[in-house]
């Protein structure tokens, strides 16, 4: 479902992804881990077809980000690091400005408005303005404008930012409950995070990918060793990638 | 790398669904904020203002001083409707969120082009009043003034396209006020017969104020729309000075990211 083949991306003389490569099945949730820096959202936002590779080929739910970005978006649901909103738009109008924007017309656009707004818990500010929503409000818009179309692919730039923890739980399990018939991948520089909700994990830093490994090999690795998983996962990340 | 598969492409249906939908946003964007209204109201005033003080000197029953100043008035004005199109969208980062939509950059463009084209619109309407008032009192050239209300409608297009050109390229609101206000003032000052004389003092030979009246500058082709008369090469010229900018624009959108 998501296929990313010998990607680079420069900035001038900056390697800002370094040469990546790993594929997603349908029903898999991977979590992308990496610190700050690392180049995690620049690799999605070549995925999501905002950014041009430097090197190397993207391909989601069979079609190719350079030839087919068009047919890419339409398949794909993504939240951006930032997630920015129309502030000054009401929540319904900017759902529904989301969802015709993908093609959504009449009762299947109502129908699906309907599902996010529900599954995301908007129902409490769904007429007001974006701008009158707090941080978790205006995360939750985000997610139910990236899942309208019910995207095959969905890519999550730091969603649980600005969640408190009980919103974390319930967004997490909620990720969960949408793998059936999706490839779902999930950045975070939160550990805790990755591991409730993925099964494997990638971990990037400098770029460069450093571990594409199921979770339960990366426990049994911790406990070889007498680590914590966290311990294990930092020992990756400074060694970059060596200690493998 | 340079061909296409027919999942890509966008029927005219699509294209134009997609303009569509851009555009009501922004016409939504300008209605459910103070802009239009204040901007409506502050144009209303000023060139009505402007109208009834030329009216009162002269006392004919024709709208010509309006006319005339209106490209003035425009060159300030519209810089202050084009001047957040795009640079309000990169401050804020929506212009991620637009462009990762199944829209193209082309799409976004013309469906924000089209809106401010709307509200200008309603600028201009703002003065038919004044049309109003001509009837009442006389009998005033009425295909003169239709004429010259098109020159007005395609003056305003070509700045408004230039305006947000501009604010695509600068990314941030004042800088984009400030270079399409400049531009604004080049395209209409450079028709002005003192200004041509002066530049053409300064290159006696090369004849530079001369050139960029006969060349670049929109007022000629906006002096025939007063005039009454619709030249095919008036017509080509503000299509041409209006397609080229919002085709720019698109190619900046597509390619300066971040």
């Amino acid at each position: 479902m998501i296929q990313v083949d010998h990607v680079t991306k420069h900035y001038g003389p900056t390697v800002a992804v370094d040469d990546v490569s790993f594929s997603i099945e349908e029903g898999e949730i991977v979590g992308f881990l990496g610190p700050n820096g690392a180049g995690k959202s620049t690799l999605l936002k070549m995925m999501c077809t905002w950014l041009p590779p430097t090197a190397g080929r993207i391909s989601i739910a069979g079609h190719d980000v350079a030839m087919e970005p068009l047919a890419v978006r339409r398949s794909l649901g993504y939240l951006p690091e930032h997630n920015a909103l129309y502030d000054g738009m009401r929540v319904d109008r900017f759902l529904q400005f989301i969802g015709k924007a993908r093609g959504l017309r009449g009762g299947e656009l109502s129908e699906r408005v309907g599902w996010s707004v529900e599954a995301c818990g908007l129902q409490e500010v769904y007429g007001k303005r974006v701008n009158q929503c707090s941080k978790g409000f205006r995360q939750r818009i985000g997610v139910a404008a990236s899942l309208l179309h019910n995207p095959r692919v969905i890519l999550l730039d730091e969603p649980t930012h600005g969640l408190d923890p009980l919103q974390v739980v319930a967004f997490l399990e909620f990720i969960q409950s949408l793998a059936e018939g999706r490839a779902i991948l999930f950045s975070s520089h939160i550990l805790s995070e990755v591991v409730a909700i993925s099964e494997r994990l990638l971990i990037i830093n400098h770029g460069k990918l450093l571990a594409d490994s199921p979770l339960v090999d990366l426990k049994a690795r911790a406990a070889e060793k007498g680590q914590e998983l966290e311990e294990t996962v930092l020992d990756i990340v400074r060694s970059g990638g060596n200690g493998q | 790398m340079t061909t296409t598969t027919v999942s890509n492409r966008l029927t005219p249906g699509e294209l134009i669904a997609g303009t569509r939908i851009i555009m009501r946003r922004e016409l939504t964007a300008y209605f459910d904020s103070p802009i239009a209204y204040v901007y409506t109201i502050a144009f209303a005033l000023l060139a009505n203002f402007i109208f009834m003080n030329e009216f009162f000197l002269t006392g004919t029953v024709d709208m010509a001083g309006y006319f005339d100043l209106m490209p003035l008035l425009l060159a300030f004005f519209i810089p202050a409707v084009t001047m957040r199109l795009w640079a309000e969208e990169k401050k804020q980062r929506t212009v991620e969120l637009l462009l990762t939509l199944p829209i193209r950059p082309m799409q976004a463009v013309l469906g924000k082009y089209l809106a401010a084209v709307g509200l200008f619109k309603l600028f201009l309407v703002s003065s038919l009043p004044i049309v109003v008032m001509l009837l009442v009192l006389g009998e005033p050239d009425l295909g003169r003034i239709v004429s010259a209300y098109l020159g007005l409608i395609a003056l305003g297009g070509l700045l408004l396209a230039f305006g947000m050109l501009l604010s695509a390229l600068s990314g941030d609101q004042i800088v984009a006020f400030v270079t399409s206000a400049l531009v604004g003032f080049v395209f209409v000052l450079t028709g002005d017969e003192r200004f041509v004389a002066v530049v053409d003092g300064w290159f006696p030979t090369l004849g530079v104020g001369t050139f960029l009246y006969e060349g670049f500058s929109v007022m000629p082709h906006y002096d025939n729309f007063v005039r009454g008369v619709i030249e095919l090469s008036s017509v080509v010229y503000f299509a041409l000075m209006t397609a080229v900018p919002l085709w720019v624009c698109a190619l900046v959108l597509e390619r300066n990211r971040t």
